[in-house]
């Protein structure tokens, strides 16, 4: 359980996909002009994540592996079924919210297709493996990445709606101001680079 | 077919070169450039412009996925079936990254080696997918064809003008061609003292968070002699 | 509205085609790819010896890389008591490997010590003898590993070469780039003078004894942590072996 908790920390704090790896950054950037439109897209990231690296994970070990089902070395496959199980999740999670909570999906709904493109979700996956990950743990390294991208987008979207009121020149304003903020915020991250929870715990 | 998502046929298929064809290719180099305009595909911006030349590399795998995702979407537009059209064009994107991907480890190992998984976020490299579904969706495989090597092209540029200060600032090189500073604080002998020999490496431009800050400030000068896109809320 | 059935058909098909592209243009490179990464994995053990012979090893062709490794290059493989290997344990027990060159080493490090099977490379270079010794470690985010080549004594360093999986560029991703970093280890020997194993340390905060002691890397305190560790346990395998080998 420590492990799993390690995991959770690490992915969240120390290799936060945001701002270590800079993964997702289109939607990062496009949907952080307000907390409110933040906390959707960040939420249906935590979702997507903590759903599709299970699934992945079993995809990768029980189909794509050597010793996998087929008994051949399938992971030049690998790209294709992750993109799919990514967009058909996206797609079912979709279905079965606006199925059961009408109002969650009023909220998030407009933010799940974006999702299927974001590079967060397929960028962790392919971590995953490269990581050597057994189930339990991509789950929790699954939960970790969405909370600490979640976390990330709502404090950058939170200083985007102070520094509107600040005397950025106009070339710079938008767009070009929330790059440099991330820059910022990427360099500060760099300061929790190589903590290991499980040594600090 | 109604339901294909067909926005509208822009003209009936010619194979003509004019002003409407001309500005397909380079309007994304400049008034709708995917990086600082769109804000497409930022994610494999930052990661592989350390280097110059593994920008190039980068550069010439989104060109052919652009151009051929876009070309092949076109012509399958009217077979498509809406209902699964993510997951189709995804599957075209997928297909040709791992085309590009197998043919980059044959030809090139050692890019392969540095380039590994960026090469694979290609896919969920936005400009890719938005030009389907914007552009080929609705219009004709030349047109279409066109469409994405200009925004492959305008995304290559970009990638080339933030790696040219991050690989001269952070390793005194340009294409691993020593140009400016010492090699590295490790001196081993005075030839390795190229051009401004005192200027020692900013380490800090090859990491990531530099790069956001690169293309920042790249917004800020395309704005400022582009004022038409400068963003007024 | 296209009907069910043409959906099925449609994505069928597409699948179909897909995968025998993929699968068609994969086993047609497979033997490229395959030749590509043993030459990879050729130049970086050259890259161990590339003072002795005074070449860039970049700058080689891939033929010339070919010509001197079966030039001049023997290898053997061994366990970590000394002894040496044979092919068909070493076929057995790592994933049918021909040559030792061919040795997963992260596939070794995950073993007990008492199981590893490790490569040795022989170099020789006029009546100059190198042994050149494969090491793997942990740096900050992923693996490390380097080839250490040992001068006929076994215990003084000759060259060395580190690669990465994904250390960070400008930072712990020096110790592939920085030349001048490697070159430290030059001459380093992994016994103090009095003969006790010291292994060969990257200081940081200065160089107090430089006998086996080199600059630590600014702002890369743990992967050069890693490297460290990485030579100190990965040398001990070899110990026994090159023990032996001086000896005869």
């Amino acid at each position: 359980m420590g492990e799993l908790l390690n995991i959770f920390i690490k992915s969240a704090f120390i290799e936060n996909l945001a701002l270590s790896y800079f993964l997702g950054m289109c939607s990062f950037l496009a949907v952080s002009k307000t907390v409110k439109t933040a906390f959707g897209l960040g939420l249906a990231v935590i979702f997507v994540l903590g759903i599709t690296m299970p699934i992945n994970w079993l995809i990768n070990s029980v189909l794509l592996a050597e010793d996998g089902l087929f008994g051949t070395d399938l992971t030049f496959l690998r790209f294709i079924l992750f993109i799919a199980v990514i967009a058909s999740m996206v797609q079912l999670v979709e279905m079965v919210i606006e199925k059961f909570s009408p109002s969650l999906y009023n909220s998030l709904g407009i933010f799940l297709p974006l999702i299927t493109v974001n590079c967060a979700i397929l960028g962790g996956s392919l971590f995953m493996v490269s990581k050597e990950y057994n189930f339990s743990e991509s789950v929790a390294f699954g939960l970790g990445g969405g909370f600490g991208w979640f976390l990330a987008i709502i404090a950058i979207a939170a200083i985007r709606e102070k520094i509107r009121y600040s005397a950025v020149p106009a070339p710079l304003r938008g767009l070009g101001m929330a790059f440099i903020i991330t820059g910022l915020m990427g360099m500060a991250f760099m300061g929790l680079m190589g903590i290991d929870p499980a040594a600090v715990g | 077919m109604a339901d294909t998502a067909t926005v509208k046929e822009v003209k009936k298929s010619s194979l003509t070169f004019g002003k409407k064809e001309k500005a397909l290719i380079t309007d994304p180099l400049n008034d709708t450039n995917p990086i600082t305009v769109q804000v497409l595909g930022i994610c494999s911006a930052l990661a592989v412009t350390t280097g110059v030349k593994n920008s190039l590399v980068m550069a010439v795998a989104v060109v052919f996925v652009c151009l051929f995702a876009n070309t092949i979407t076109s012509l399958l537009r009217k077979r498509i079936p809406k209902q699964v059209r993510m997951i189709v064009q995804l599957v075209i994107i997928a297909t040709l990254v791992t085309v590009v991907e197998l043919t980059l480890k044959a030809i090139n190992f050692e890019s392969y080696r540095q380039l590994s998984v960026f090469i694979g976020l290609i896919i969920t490299n936005c400009i890719v997918m938005g030009r389907l579904e914007a552009f080929a969706m609705g219009n004709d495989p030349y047109r279409s064809a066109l469409d994405g090597l200009g925004n492959g092209i305008g995304y290559g540029l970009i990638l080339i003008a933030v790696a040219i200060p991050r690989e001269l600032l952070g390793k005194g090189s340009l294409m691993d061609f020593k140009i400016i500073g010492n090699t590295s604080e490790f001196l081993v002998n005075t030839t390795e003292v190229s051009w401004l020999g005192w200027y020692a490496n900013n380490n800090l431009m090859v990491l990531v968070p530099s790069a956001m800050i690169v293309i920042g400030i790249l917004i800020w000068i395309h704005r400022a002699w582009n004022p038409k896109l400068v963003d007024v809320s | 509205m296209h009907s069910t059935k043409y959906i099925y058909t449609f994505v069928f098909i597409m699948t179909a085609l897909v995968a025998l592209l993929l699968a068609s243009m994969y086993t047609g490179l497979k033997p490229i790819h395959d030749k590509n990464e043993a030459l990879y994995n050729k130049r970086a053990i050259l890259s161990a010896v590339s003072d002795q012979l005074g070449k860039d090893i970049k700058s080689m062709s891939d033929a010339d890389v070919q010509a001197v490794f079966d030039s001049q290059i023997t290898q053997i493989a061994v366990d970590s008591r000394g002894n040496e290997v044979s092919s068909a344990q070493m076929a057995e027990e790592c994933e049918g490997a021909v040559k030792p060159e061919e040795i997963d080493m992260s596939k070794e490090k995950k073993k007990d010590d008492s199981e590893k099977i490790l490569p040795v490379y022989v170099f020789e270079n006029g009546d100059e003898k190198y042994y050149i010794i494969s090491v793997i470690g942990n740096g900050l985010w992923d693996e490390i590993w380097g080839n250490v080549a040992l001068k006929s004594d076994m215990s003084t360093i000759a060259g060395i070469d580190f690669d990465h999986a994904a250390e960070t560029p400008g930072l712990g991703a020096e110790i592939k780039d920085n030349k001048g970093w490697k070159k430290q280890y030059i001459g380093k020997s992994f016994y103090d003078a009095t003969g006790n194993y010291t292994s060969v340390v990257a200081m940081k905060g200065g160089v107090k004894d430089p006998s086996y002691q080199i600059d630590g890397l600014t702002g890369a305190t743990i992967t050069a942590n890693g490297v460290n560790d990485m030579m100190a346990s990965g040398y001990k395998l070899y110990e026994s072996f090159l023990k032996k080998q001086k000896k005869s």
